[in-house]
């Protein structure tokens, strides 16, 4: 398997390599042997300068490679007799599976490339379970598909400790979850905000999925071997888990949170969230000021398990302390994720906690101020706010990151 | 690792192929039967590259059925099936629980309607002659009103508009009767939609509005198979003796 190797690392040890050769650490014919193997690494299709790049053409690659396969069976049906039909998903999915482990594990010289065949494969599993239901009318039940999908492609993932493969697999069992239960409610009971359908019990479930994903995130970071794809858990843990926390910020509270048929679902995933946070408790080695987020989250959890099976919801509109607990709650949950990614040094933690506070100032801003002033003002008031606040919130967000960047130069 | 690698993906290939074989299992061993599909708006029957079916068997009558029983979304049940001369299968009873020693298809209640609506129409064409028609819905239309109404080969009303003299062939080839409205009569009913897992057949994409221009008034039958426990799965669509697969 090939070294990898990429701009910032190839910068770095350039910069380094002068300190190594002015302390002695290294002769001068080493330091250019150093070099010169890693320019031959470069030249010979290894990373050096467009890694990110690769990666991320590839996984464009392998997304427009599986829309086209399902577009051209969709667009041939009838012309298409059965076995063609089902070569068109067997051959290629098994075909970008053999191509991405040889050029990633066995022949090793493009393993972006082979990852994003390898990604291609479990997507035409995806389009191939589908296209199978089509072919043979198989409706059933429609949300078994995204099922089937993200296990199947989930064992591949712990494998190959791919964080592309697990995102894959934990978004298709997201929207599983959301089809899954959708199944179980009435259609009738939908409720809408503005002009948009959105039942709030979803709100709590996927709040739950949400912290459920967040914890097993942090009990992968625990482990060693885990930790390499404990990433794509906590990212969209987090998005989920703040994403629906941050409609808990509206007036939504004339309505139930819960819906009392769903009762599997919230156990199994707050019992998950539990055990995880067990597992995170027996790992070797847990991540810096991992009690306190533990804590943070067991009291989301517990909040979140009191608006499911205790809040039925109050009349009419106007829960004005509700509305201001939320947000304030939403607003302590920033800053606890901003702290605990300062902590850690976590860009992804700063990140998101910084995205989720612009976007609620947004649209509290919205509530507040669009009655009061004037459309005029309103309007370059907000737009001159977000355009320095944007240029401010960027400048300390750069900052922070620097501040990572600069303590582990300094380790 | 290889080894581990290649198995997994064997096993995303033995889900695949077990999904095929378990359809096979199911046309093999299982009861087929023909149902036939009601008539509908068919501005409405062909979203996309879907063919949603809605089946007589769909909407059924809880007081011409004799049921007393109430219902709840989500709720499963059984309908018995009896034969009709042409070959199908109609709607003879509503039961909670597994009826033994009839054929029955199960489905899931999607609702039950307390007041709705079943229209009988009488249509009083040029030549003076009394029609009384069927419509499953109906639009604000009074008395003396001038209507076309297309109809399938069975004589039932597959949609209807006011008169418009400037259109040729409204109903596009197949029977129809135009006149004045001399009667409305509604009477009210206990709706039970029952929902079969076969509402939707997939065809190829832009080929479902082909179908729908060409099948007004044509008879639309699909072909399904029944497993032990009633559930049912789409073999084959035919409209007006044309099978699709």
């Amino acid at each position: 398997m090939g070294k990898k190797i990429d701009r910032g690392f190839a910068r770095k040890l350039r910069e380094e390599i002068e300190i190594w050769e002015r302390e002695g650490l290294v002769s001068p014919i080493l330091r250019d042997r150093i070099l010169a193997y890693y320019q031959m690494k470069a030249r010979f299709g290894g990373p050096l300068a467009t890694g990110k790049l690769i990666t991320v053409l590839s996984v464009l690659g392998s997304v427009l490679a599986g829309v086209g396969v399902i577009l051209f069976v969709a667009a041939n049906w009838s012309a298409i007799p059965v076995w063609g039909k089902l070569a068109v998903i067997f051959i290629p999915m098994a075909a970008s599976y053999c191509l991405g482990y040889l050029l990633r594990y066995e022949r090793g010289d493009f393993p972006r490339v082979g990852a994003g065949f390898i990604l291609l494969g479990a997507l035409l599993f995806g389009a191939g379970i589908f296209l199978i239901a089509q072919i043979y009318h198989l409706s059933v039940h429609f949300a078994n598909g995204p099922l089937v999908w993200g296990l199947g492609v989930l064992p591949l993932a712990y494998l190959l400790r791919f964080k592309t493969l697990l995102s894959l697999s934990l978004i298709v069992l997201l929207i599983w979850l959301g089809m899954e239960t959708h199944s179980w409610l009435s259609p009738k009971a939908f409720e809408f905000l503005g002009s948009v359908p959105a039942d709030s019990r979803f709100i709590s479930l996927f709040f739950i999925a949400g912290l459920t994903l967040w914890g097993l995130g942090l009990m992968h970071r625990g482990y060693e071997g885990l930790r390499r794809i404990s990433g794509p858990y906590i990212v969209l843990g987090m998005l989920c888990a703040f994403g629906s926390g941050f409609l808990f910020t509206f007036d939504l509270y004339g309505g139930r949170f819960a819906a009392p048929v769903l009762w599997p679902f919230y156990l199994a995933l707050s019992g998950l969230f539990l055990l995880s946070l067990f597992g995170l408790a027996l790992s070797s080695e847990k991540p810096l000021g991992w009690v306190w987020e533990a804590v943070f989250l067991l009291v989301l959890l517990g909040l979140a398990l009191y608006l499911t099976f205790l809040f039925s919801g109050l009349p009419g509109k106007g829960h004005r302390d509700l509305v201001l607990s939320a947000n304030l709650i939403y607003a302590l949950a920033v800053l606890i994720v901003l702290f605990l990614g300062y902590l850690r040094e976590f860009p992804v933690y700063v990140n998101i906690a910084l995205l989720f506070f612009v976007l609620d100032l947004f649209v509290r801003y919205f509530d507040f101020f669009w009655e009061l002033l004037p459309r005029s003002i309103f309007f370059i008031i907000g737009g001159l706010t977000l355009l320095i606040g944007g240029v401010l919130l960027e400048r300390k967000r750069r900052k922070i990151l620097g501040s990572f960047k600069k303590a582990q130069d300094e380790d | 690792m290889r080894i581990k690698f290649f198995l997994l993906i064997l096993l995303q290939i033995l889900i695949l192929a077990g999904m095929i074989g378990y359809r096979h299992y199911w046309v093999e061993t299982g009861e087929k039967i023909m149902l036939r599909v009601s008539p509908v708006d068919p501005r409405d029957l062909f979203r996309g590259d879907y063919v949603s079916l809605a089946y007589e068997i769909s909407s059924l009558d809880l007081d011409r059925l004799s049921v007393k029983e109430l219902f709840r979304p989500k709720e499963k049940v059984y309908v018995i099936l009896e034969p009709e001369t042409d070959g199908t299968w109609k709607a003879a009873g509503v039961a909670k629980s597994r009826p033994s020693g009839k054929k029955f298809i199960q489905g899931t209640v999607a609702f039950e309607k307390k007041g709705s609506s079943r229209w009988e129409i009488t249509l009083k064409d040029d030549n003076g002659n009394l029609h009384h028609l069927s419509p499953r819905w109906w639009s604000g239309m009074q008395t003396g009103a001038r209507v076309t109404f297309c109809l399938d080969q069975r004589g039932r009303v597959t949609s209807f508009a006011k008169e418009d003299p400037s259109r040729k062939d409204p109903c596009r080839g197949s029977p129809s009767l135009t006149g004045a409205i001399a009667d409305i009569k509604t009477t009210p009913f206990r709706l039970l939609q029952v929902e079969y897992g076969i509402e939707s057949f997939f065809v190829q994409e832009g080929k479902g509005r082909d179908i729908e221009s060409g099948r007004i008034g044509q008879e639309l039958k699909v072909e399904a198979v029944l497993r032990k426990d009633g559930k049912a799965m789409l073999k084959a669509l035919w409209v007006d003796g044309k099978v699709f697969h």
